[in-house]
Parts: structure tokens; sequence; C-alpha cells
């Protein structure tokens, strides 16, 4: 009864809403598909629409997605770095969550507010304190992507830390409690009945780091060391301001494509290993955790 | 404390003998840090590194052809690193954050300092025999005596590159540098250069004053004043994409470098706009400000040899003229003067004052470069011209 | 010492263990944190207060706070409280809240259509919302770039309609290009915070306000809205920080007018094309100060949250 009760209501008082909303969803994504489109141009044309063909994805020997070494390595470059990134500062992040929510004491407190520093610094500062640090400081750390690493590290923990500190106060003690009754140790206790607990937001956790540094213009440009070490953001910003071919926009289609699939996989892994079904968009759930 | 305060007082006396020209007295009193003017040149008859050459260079400034090419005859790779400005390169280059073997296009400005502050590294010209292509005014350079660590790459002039559909290239020759600030009626189409000096220069020369290395604070101000006016008269933009902007129609007027409007004839017009819509003024000779930009190899290179083969290369005429088509900034090669690039079809003939004359070159204005103070007079205020309007 | 230990201290013990694993947990994370972030901070601080080298232009920090030299700072500030970076801050702010009020009245309606009204095709909705999370910001301001050339299609549709009848340059340095530049960038990443926020609320609020005898409007000001306020409040947080220090868009789509400056410019043109790095520094630093106070409440409700969560 209720639902359709709801649904009706829905129907009946919400369609300016309705169009406002499908509206927003046509103006936040036709760009992209005109930018796809673009790059399917036989021309050099980057505004208007011409002739199909594959020229700036392999026809073209010179400048192509596929003959244009530079284009591969940076896209080589960002899915290193955001996969190596999601690999370090995911388990990181945890510990440091699982350990901060249930440590007491007035270091701990300290602690608390150092990770809530970084979510509100915003990312010129790292990039530039990064950079500074490397230079100055940690000059033992190879320049380029190891230094480009630590920073897409450095950047992401404490949204991990976050997220999973706010699926952690929702679980409460009482189910690793039960477990210790029943003879686990504290350890067993964290590894068989918290971490799956704690699924869905690590899950969220590591899209938003991967989605963070495969977006991460910024950090990264203050600490490429050249051409060997850009990544697609980067090329896209420098080639947009010179005079650039739709190769760019082939770049950035590839690199879109590769993310889509790379993330739809995931979500079905995701759900294939829980059949009790979290949340499928990782990344709703990983912005729920920062609304507290 | 004490011992970074005497690497300041060392590093302000090279400074001062680098201005001076004085660059092979320093290596006496270079002992204190671990900066200091490198002297070491590689042996003859090396065999070239496999690479990959590292290179630095600005965006669209060297034609893709041109490295492929170099790879294939030599079985290497090369990387090519952009950057947007002069001072980035060399700030970078220093604290370490870009390796590169070649530096492509350093700027007169930072020539000097990058001898003295031990960047880069004296060139072994038995590899460069194409030295000797170039123009001879480039042999013994201001900024670098005898050509020791550098070989210049392009030059060109600067002046006001406009749409002759738009405006009549008489009123732009009666009204020299004051054509942008009349262009009111082009509001929105108008650029300077993003470059301090040469944007503050410009409305020094406007004024009549000539002297493009001053470090009086009152003429930088007034300066200053002169291009803020831009804000409002003609809502100026500031960037180095004339060469494009021009002939694609959204930039009518713009201070610009000669050999972007070559560019632009060669690349950058839409389908059916013929190279006609394109001018270029410059001031007279004596009042025209000749710029070049030179390649040097990097004290650091991992691949000096190959570095040496490279620069060699670029000097060669038919590549030097390969690079140019794509470039379209001048080669400082004497083979390649105006009338061999007119004939060959390269520049229209209207827009054959884009290369600077022998007599421009002779007589030309250069950027020299500025202490620390004179700097940062230059950069505080373009820091203010653009943070107004 | 086996001998001496009673009992008040062996039944102090086993929580004095667990906290030091606990501590275990969380050491690696902090430890982290104070390498990179404290540590490269201060490093900003020595810059800002430190020297430059007089031929290669790099800084050299001053890591003793005892030698600080103000001189970069105070000029900066001076500038600030004075005169044209003033400007500069003043516009920086205008651009953020103008777009953060944009990011509202686009982002609010279309995430509570999302959360709470939507049925059908819920899913693909979900996913067209998530879907430009996953596109790189720098390819959506390039699609709009390509949108926004004087022979584009924004041009060709607006004359079609007659709304215009000469095609127009909007790259041309107009603030409004700016502003809905970065209300197109950032706006889903308000969407996806406030979705959240509103898809766990509790419905029988709502209903009780209705059942109360409010009227539709009045339960949305009155419950609703209320309810939204960490929402509102994460997804300002999360599009203000990066708006804050953005250089990037504002050059990308004004091909770099001096009216559209950003403090974001500023900090640029100081740090990569300056022999200033100090004056960079401290810009960084006055911005940063800027945003802590911005973000104090923010950041005293959700350490309050955390300890509401943690008894």
């Amino acid at each position: 009864m209720k639902p359709t009760t709801t649904r009706r209501v829905a129907k009946r008082r919400f369609p300016t809403l309705a169009v406002l909303t499908w509206l927003y969803v046509l103006w936040s994504l036709l760009p992209v598909l005109i930018a796809a489109r673009i790059s399917l141009n036989d021309g050099r044309s980057r505004s208007t629409f011409q002739p199909m063909s594959f020229r700036w994805y392999w026809g073209d020997h010179q400048s192509s997605v596929w003959y244009d070494d530079s284009l591969q390595t940076s896209m080589a470059n960002t899915v290193k770095l955001a996969l190596l990134c999601m690999l370090i500062a995911t388990p990181l992040g945890v510990a440091m969550a699982i350990g901060l929510q249930r440590w007491r004491g007035r270091i701990s407190n300290a602690a608390n507010g150092l990770m809530l520093l970084p979510i509100v610094t915003p990312e010129i500062v790292f990039g530039v304190a990064f950079f500074f640090v490397f230079s100055q400081v940690y000059t033992g750390f190879p320049s380029g992507l190891t230094r480009m690493l630590l920073g897409h590290i450095t950047f992401t923990l404490s949204f991990v830390v976050v997220i999973v500190r706010a699926r952690l106060a929702a679980i409460g003690t009482q189910y690793e409690e039960a477990a210790r009754d029943l003879g686990a140790s504290r350890l067993q206790a964290i590894r068989l009945v918290l971490l799956p607990l704690l699924a869905p937001a690590i899950f969220a956790s590591v899209m938003v780091v991967f989605a963070t540094s495969v977006d991460d213009f910024v950090i990264s440009s203050f600490l490429s060391s050249g051409a060997a070490t850009e990544t697609v953001p980067i090329k896209i910003y420098s080639g947009a301001r010179a005079g650039s071919t739709p190769a760019l926009n082939a770049l950035a289609t590839v690199m879109l494509v590769l993310t889509l699939l790379a993330v739809t996989l995931a979500a079905c892994l995701a759900r294939w290993a829980n059949k009790r079904g979290g949340s499928a968009s990782g990344a709703t759930a990983g912005f729920a955790g920062l609304t507290g | 404390m004490r011992s970074s305060r005497r690497d300041f007082l060392a590093r302000s006396a090279q400074l001062g003998v680098a201005l001076g020209a004085g660059v092979p007295l320093l290596q006496s009193c270079a002992d204190n840090g671990k900066k200091s003017v490198n002297n070491k040149t590689i042996a003859d008859g090396l065999e070239p590194e496999k690479g990959p050459l590292r290179i630095v260079n600005y965006d669209s400034y060297v034609n893709p052809d041109v490295l492929a090419d170099f790879e294939a005859k030599y079985g290497v790779k090369t990387e090519l690193t952009t950057i947007f400005s002069d001072t980035e390169v060399v700030t970078k280059i220093a604290s370490g954050a870009i390796k590169v073997d070649v530096q492509h296009s350093m700027a007169n400005t930072s020539i000097g300092n990058m001898i003295a502050g031990g960047l880069l590294q004296p060139l072994n010209k038995s590899y460069i025999p194409n030295f000797a292509n170039v123009i001879s005014n480039f042999n013994d350079p201001f900024y670098d005596p005898g050509a020791k660590y550098s070989v210049p790459y392009t030059f060109f002039g600067t002046g006001i590159g406009y749409r002759t559909d738009r405006i009549d290239p008489a009123d732009v020759e009666a009204q020299g540098w004051d054509t942008i600030w009349n262009a009111t009626d082009f509001a929105g189409e108008v650029s300077v250069l993003d470059d301090e000096r040469e944007a503050l220069v410009m409305a020094m020369m406007r004024r009549g004053l000539f002297d493009v290395n001053t470090v009086d604070p009152e003429v930088i101000n007034q300066a200053l004043a002169d291009i803020t006016e831009l804000i409002d008269l003609v809502s100026v933009k500031v960037n180095i994409e004339a060469y494009k902007d021009i002939p694609e129609g959204t930039t009518s007027i713009a201070q610009t470098w000669s050999a972007d409007l070559i560019a632009s004839a060669a690349g950058y017009l839409p389908e059916g706009v013929s190279n006609d819509v394109l001018g270029f003024w410059h001031p007279p000779a004596g009042e025209y400000v000749v710029t070049n930009d030179s390649m040097g190899v990097l004290a650091d290179a991992e691949h000096p040899v190959l570095a040496h083969l490279y620069l060699n290369y670029l000097l060669d005429n038919d590549v030097s003229e390969k690079n140019f088509t794509w470039v379209g900034y001048l080669p400082a090669l004497s083979k390649l003067d105006a009338d061999y690039l007119i004939n060959a079809g390269y520049v229209p003939e209207h827009l054959r004052n884009c290369v600077p004359t022998q007599e421009e070159i002779d007589n030309g204005l250069v950027f020299k470069q500025l202490d620390v103070d004179g700097e940062a007079l230059y950069e505080e205020a373009w820091s203010k011209f653009n943070a107004g309007g | 010492m086996t001998a001496v230990v009673d009992l008040p201290v062996a039944e102090r013990r086993p929580r004095n263990r667990s906290s030091a694993i606990w501590a275990a947990f969380a050491v690696p994370g902090v430890g982290w944190l104070i390498a990179f972030f404290v540590v490269s901070v201060y490093a900003v601080t020595a810059v800002a207060f430190g020297a430059v080298d007089p031929l290669l232009k790099t800084a050299q920090p001053q890591w003793n706070p005892f030698a600080w030299d103000f001189d970069a700072m105070s000029r900066i500030v001076d500038r600030v409280l004075h005169g044209d970076l003033g400007q500069v801050f003043a516009r920086t702010g205008a651009y953020i809240a103008l777009a953060l009020g944009g990011c509202i009245l686009i982002g609010y309606p279309v995430a509570y259509f999302a959360a709470r009204v939507v049925k059908r095709r819920r899913g693909l909705l979900m996913a067209a919302l998530v879907l430009p999370f996953w596109i790189s910001y720098l390819m959506r301001m390039l699609a709009w770039t390509n949108l926004l050339q004087p022979d584009g299609y924004v041009n060709k549709v607006l004359r079609f309609l007659h709304l215009m009848d000469e095609p127009r340059n909007w790259l041309n340095g107009d603030s409004y290009t700016v502003v809905i530049g970065l209300i197109y960038g950032y706006v889903p990443f308000f969407i996806l915070p406030l979705f959240a926020s509103l898809e766990r609320l509790d419905g029988r609020l709502i209903e009780a306000g209705r059942d109360l005898g409010a009227s539709a409007f009045q339960t949305f000001r009155r419950v609703t809205l209320p309810l939204s306020v960490p929402g509102l409040m994460a997804a300002s947080v999360i599009t203000i920080l990066p708006m804050a220090g953005d250089y990037y868009t504002n050059t990308y789509l004004t091909s770099g007018s001096p009216k559209t400056t950003m403090v974001g410019n500023q900090i640029e043109f100081f740090l990569q094309r300056s022999s200033q790095p100090q004056s960079g520094a401290s810009l960084v630093l006055l911005l940063m100060a800027c945003l802590f106070v911005l973000m104090m409440y923010y950041l005293v409700i959700t350490i309050r949250q955390q300890r509401a969560a943690e008894r």
C-alpha cells in the first residue's frame, strides 16, 4: 500500500524536479560525449564534427594515441600511480582508522586532529609542500613517479580514514566483543569479524582513492620530473594550451573507457563477493563517510 | 648560519663575475659549494650513448618529424618534456626536480646564471661541426662569450601581430605600440606576451624609453600603470598563443614574436583563409628587441655525447629547414636567410619583415640577465598587473 | 620487578596492552602523516621565511624559526590588505561563493530527487550521477572548451535559437565563463555527498511533519532542510577546497585574462615562473590560514560527532 502512495505522490508532485534532474544529467554528460565524438574527427577541428575516422587513435603515424609514445606513457603512469596508491593508502588508512577509533588518550586526540587536517587542505598546498619537501628534505627519494606516488598516498590517506571510521562507528564493538567472548584473539576478531563487516567501506575507499589519484593534476604536475613521468591530466592541461589536435580528445576518451571498464569490473566483483549486496556504487558510499 | 651566509656571498660574487662575462675566472673561487661553474668537457671521439635522449623544451617548439628522424638516424629514443617558462626550467633543473640531457630553448636572460651555477657543461665543438653554419652574430654572444656553453637555436623580434582584414596596416604603422592601447574596438581580442619583461618593456618603449634592462623602480611602475590600463581599455589577454589565436581569429591584435606569424601562416589558418590576413609590425632597427633561444647540454646529462650530436643535428642546414617549416621560428643559420625562406615558399613575401635583417640583428636591443632584486621588481609588477582589473 | 606488581596495576594492564595494540594500528598512518604532511607544511613555512639562491632562484629554506625573515610575508600581507592581492582574494571568494551557490541550486534538487523521489530508472540515474566522478576533471574542461569555441556548438545552438546574432568567443576572459566552468566542474562532487546524506535521512520524520499538518513546503523547510545540513556542509567543503586552490580552470577557459586571476594563479606564478618562491610560499600559508578558519566549524562538528560515536 504504502510504496504505491509514495510513488503516486512522487509522480504528481515532482515533475519539475524530474525534468531538472534529467536536464542536469544531460548537461553533465553531453559535453563529454561530444568531446568523445570529436576524437573521431578525420580533420584537426576541435570544435565541430567532421567525417569519422580513427586517425587520432591509430591512423596518424605521428600524433595518434597509438603512435605517440608520450601519450601511452602518460596513460601507463596514470594507471600505475592509481593502482599503487590504492594498494598502499587503503591498508594504511584502514589500520589507522581502526587504531584511532579505539585508541584513547591525549596522543590519540592529537592524532585525530592531525588526521582531519589534510581533509581541509586544498590540493595546491599539497602540491607546493611536496615540491619543497622533496627538493629540500627528502632528496633521497628518486624524483618523478616515486615522489608522485608518495604525494598521492598522503593526499588520499585521510579520505580512507574518514570513510572507514564512519562505518566503524556504525558497527560498534559488540560483534568483536562477542567473538572475543567465544575465544577469538583480538587480531582474530579483527580479521574474521571486523574486516568483513568493513568490506563496503574498504571498497568505497578503494574507489575514492583510485578516482582521486587518476584525476589528480595539481600534485602530479608539481612533482613530475619530465616527459617520462607525465600523467594523462598533465597531458590534457599542457596540450590544450598549445595548438592541439583531437588526439587529446582521443587520449581522454581511451582513458575514460579504461576507467569505466575497471570500475564496472570492480563493482561486479564486489557484488559477486558480497552476495548480501553491499553498495554497488563505491563513490557514493565513500562520500557518505564524509558527511559524518 | 655562517656557512649559509658565506655561501650567499660566494654566490653573489659568482653572479657579479658572471655578469661581467668573466666566467672562466670563477674556477678559483668555486670550492665552497656543490654548485659551481662546470669546466669538464667530454673527450673527443666518444661513442654516443644508447639513450634515451631527454630534452626539455616549450610546447610545439620542435618539429616531431625532426625528433623522429634523429631517433631513426642514431637508433635511440627521445623524451620531450614540455615546460611553460624559462624560470621554471632553471629552478626545476637546479632543484633536481627534472633531469634532462638537453635544454632546448634557453633564454639569454638565464644562460649566464646557468653557467655560473654549474648547470651547463662546456661544449666540445668537435662534435658540433655544424656550428660553422651559425650566423656570425651568435658566434660570440654577450650571454655566453665564445659560445662555450650554448649554441643558438632560433631568433626572432618582438612586435605586433594583427589581422589585416580587421585593421589597416597603415594605421598600425602610424601608431606603433599605441595600436594596442588604441584597440578599444577590439576589446577581448587583444593580447600581450605572458612575459613580465617583454610586456613591461613594451610600455616603456611606447614612452620612448629604450633601456630595456632598466631596474629603475619609477620606470617600471609607470610601465605597470600603463599596461594595467589595457585591462579596462581592451580587456587584454595575457598569453603566448597568438600564433594560433590570430589565424583562428580569436585575437585581432597582439604583442607577439615575429616568428609566430610565420608559424601562423604555415599551419594554423582555418581552411579557406588566405595568409594575407596576417600582418606584422615592428619598431625600426635600434628600437627593435631581437632575442634568441639557445640549446645547451646539462652538466649532469646522462647522455652527453648523444646530446652533443643532437645539437649538431639541429644546426644542420637541411634539418633546420625541416624544423623551421613546422616551428616557424627562424633558425640562426646564415644559409636560411629571408630570401632563401621566401623563395622556398615558407614565408609569404608580405611577412618578410618577420625575419630580422642583418642590420636589425646588429642593432637589436637585447634582454640581459638582471640580479635577483631587479628581477623581483619586474615580477612584483607582473603579479600586480595580473591581479588587476 | 614482578614482585612489586599489585592488584590495581594488574587490572590496568590489559587496558594498557589493548591501548598499545590500537596505538600500533594507528602509528604507521600517523607516522606517515607526520613525515609527509606536517614536515611538508613546515617546509613551506621554512621557504616562506627563508631566502632564495641569487643565481638559480631555488628556495633556501630557513629551518630555524629564530632566524626567520618576514620580508616576503609582510610584503604579501601588505598587498593583501591594501592592494591588488586583496582584490585577488576577494575575486576568488566571490567566484567560490557564486559557484557554490550554483552548485546548491543545481545540486540540491538533483540530489533530493535521486535520494528521496525517483523510483523508476533509479539505477540509471545513480550511474549517471556517479559517472562524472570517474571522468577526469580536465577531460570535462577540455569538453567544455571544445563547446565554447567561436565555431563550437554553444554558439551554433544559440544562433539556431535566435538568442544571438553574432557568434561570440566565450573563452575571451569573462568572469561568468569561469564561474560556469567551476560549477560544471565541481557540481558532481557536490551532489554525491549530499545524496548520501539525504538518502540516509529518516523518512519517518518527514511523514511525522506531514501528519502534524505541515504543508509540503513547510515540512521541507522545517524538517528536511535542517536534517540535510551536515550533508550540505560536507558537500560544500568538498567543493570549496579545490576551488580555493584552482588555477587551471580559469587558465584553461580564459586564455589568461588578468580579470579572472584567482589566488591559485598568483601562487603558481610565484612558485613556477618567478625568482621569489618565498612570496609563493607566503601566499600558500595565507590561503591555508583563511581556509582553516573557514573550515574550523566543520572540523569541530566532525570531531564532536566522532566523540559521540565513540561513546
